[in-house]
């Protein structure tokens, strides 16, 4: 309020911000100026106040009320997280994501469940008759498991099954540890390659 | 009224984070957005609450804003839809002339409302209201022809400044000034109606 007061050039360019007459770029220094300045958000009121009136007269309102209305508003925004670019986004807005977002991530989830217990099921019944040394391994990570550990054991049921068995037997410990602190997220991996799981689920985590 | 994109720069400084520039937005559109919602809603005391909804609302849907349609008529929807559900949630009945105007789902035959400020509850208000509406006029009338022709052209007939310019047969800078001064004009006139004695909260 007791910045300084405004030359007439700059409450010009606030007066051409008010018709969108003014570059982005430019309009920094504008909005700027308005946030810090009474008077210059008294002018604004002002500009628009005479514009709604010019239009229409029973746009005509109390300044009184105006003046709490912005007050409430101002009081629900700061409590409101900041809207930003995607890029920024993502920190900024992760206390609280679109509805949108989270119906989606629920789906997600919720699919990879699904998709997690049929290859369970696959898994076994591929399994099972093979017995083999690495698929039985495989059988009994399966057994004291979460649904999480299908996909590699379904890829264990194809040609290279000692290599993704050893891969998984030796991240198991780790995954074990990562999935019981985030058991939500367990089914994730049915989806996708182990290392590709352990990446989006930290940012799934995160963003929750 | 507006050209579609007169919102553009604020709307762009919103999504970039600047809080500010969306109240200026509210401060620019919060007498139309309550009148509109003041026609759907009896009960004029629940208007500013569902007013205030709706700017939070269109707050945080704003990533999702593309720019398709001007804003306004965005932020117009919302609050038709804010009201609607506020109405709904209330269990009070609408008058639902804005939507039957607009031929939505409503039947029309519902008469219209007569236009009144939504903060008509109180004499002070309508005093106020009425004072600075015939101070407005006042000062237009008031103005030199320039001016007041400035004013006019951009404030009701919504004129971009270059198609003010190409009337006025001036350049766009001067079109810049005229209603700058016009608007300081006119505020001049408002000023003593306008401050009070509770402190600038503004």
């Amino acid at each position: 309020m007791a910045i300084d007061v405004f030359d007439d050039s700059a409450k010009e360019r606030l007066s051409a911000l008010a018709d969108g007459e003014l570059d982005f770029s430019r309009s920094t220094a504008s909005c700027a100026a308005w946030a810090g300045n009474a008077q210059l958000r008294a002018d604004w009121h002002a500009w628009h106040l005479i514009g709604d009136v010019l239009r229409s007269e029973d746009l005509a309102s109390s300044p009184r009320h105006d003046r709490l209305f912005y007050a409430k508003v101002r009081a629900r925004l700061q409590s409101e997280p900041v809207v930003l670019a995607p890029t920024v986004a993502v920190a900024k807005s992760a206390s609280r994501p679109f509805d949108f977002d989270r119906r989606s991530r629920r789906w997600t989830a919720a699919g990879a469940v699904a998709a997690g217990v049929v290859l369970v099921v696959g898994t076994f019944a591929l399994v099972r008759p093979a017995d083999s040394p690495p698929a039985a391994q495989v059988a009994r990570v399966d057994g004291s498991a979460t649904t999480s550990d299908a996909a590699p054991a379904a890829e264990a049921a194809a040609q290279p099954v000692a290599i993704v068995a050893d891969n998984k037997i030796i991240r198991d410990a780790q995954l074990e540890r990562y999935l019981e602190a985030h058991k939500q997220f367990a089914g994730t991996s049915a989806l996708g390659v182990p290392s590709a799981f352990l990446r989006s689920a930290t940012v799934d985590s995160a963003a929750r | 009224m507006n050209a579609p994109d007169a919102d553009a720069p604020l709307v762009e400084r919103v999504k970039q984070g600047d809080v500010k520039a969306f109240e200026m937005l509210v401060v620019k559109y919060q007498r139309r957005i309550e009148r509109l919602i003041g026609r759907m809603v009896r009960d004029v005391d629940l208007v500013p609450d569902i007013a205030q909804e709706t700017f939070i609302r269109a707050y945080r849907a704003l990533p999702q804003f593309r720019g398709e349609s001007a804003f306004y008529t965005w932020l117009y929807r919302i609050a038709v839809n804010t009201a609607k559900k506020s109405l709904m949630e209330l269990k009070r009945d609408p008058l639902v002339t804005e939507a039957a105007r607009a031929g939505r789902d409503e039947d029309d035959d519902n008469p219209r409302v007569e236009n009144e400020p939504s903060d008509a509850a109180t004499p002070d208000a309508v005093l106020a209201s009425k004072q600075i509406a015939s101070a407005v006029n006042f000062a237009v009338e008031a103005l030199s022809e320039d001016l007041r022709q400035a004013i006019t052209l951009r404030e009701i007939e919504g004129l971009s400044y270059e198609e003010i310019a190409e009337l006025m047969n001036c350049p766009i800078g001067t079109v810049r000034s005229r209603i700058f001064r016009a608007r300081e004009a006119i505020a001049a006139r408002l000023r003593p109606l306008l401050d009070t004695r509770e402190g600038d909260r503004w």
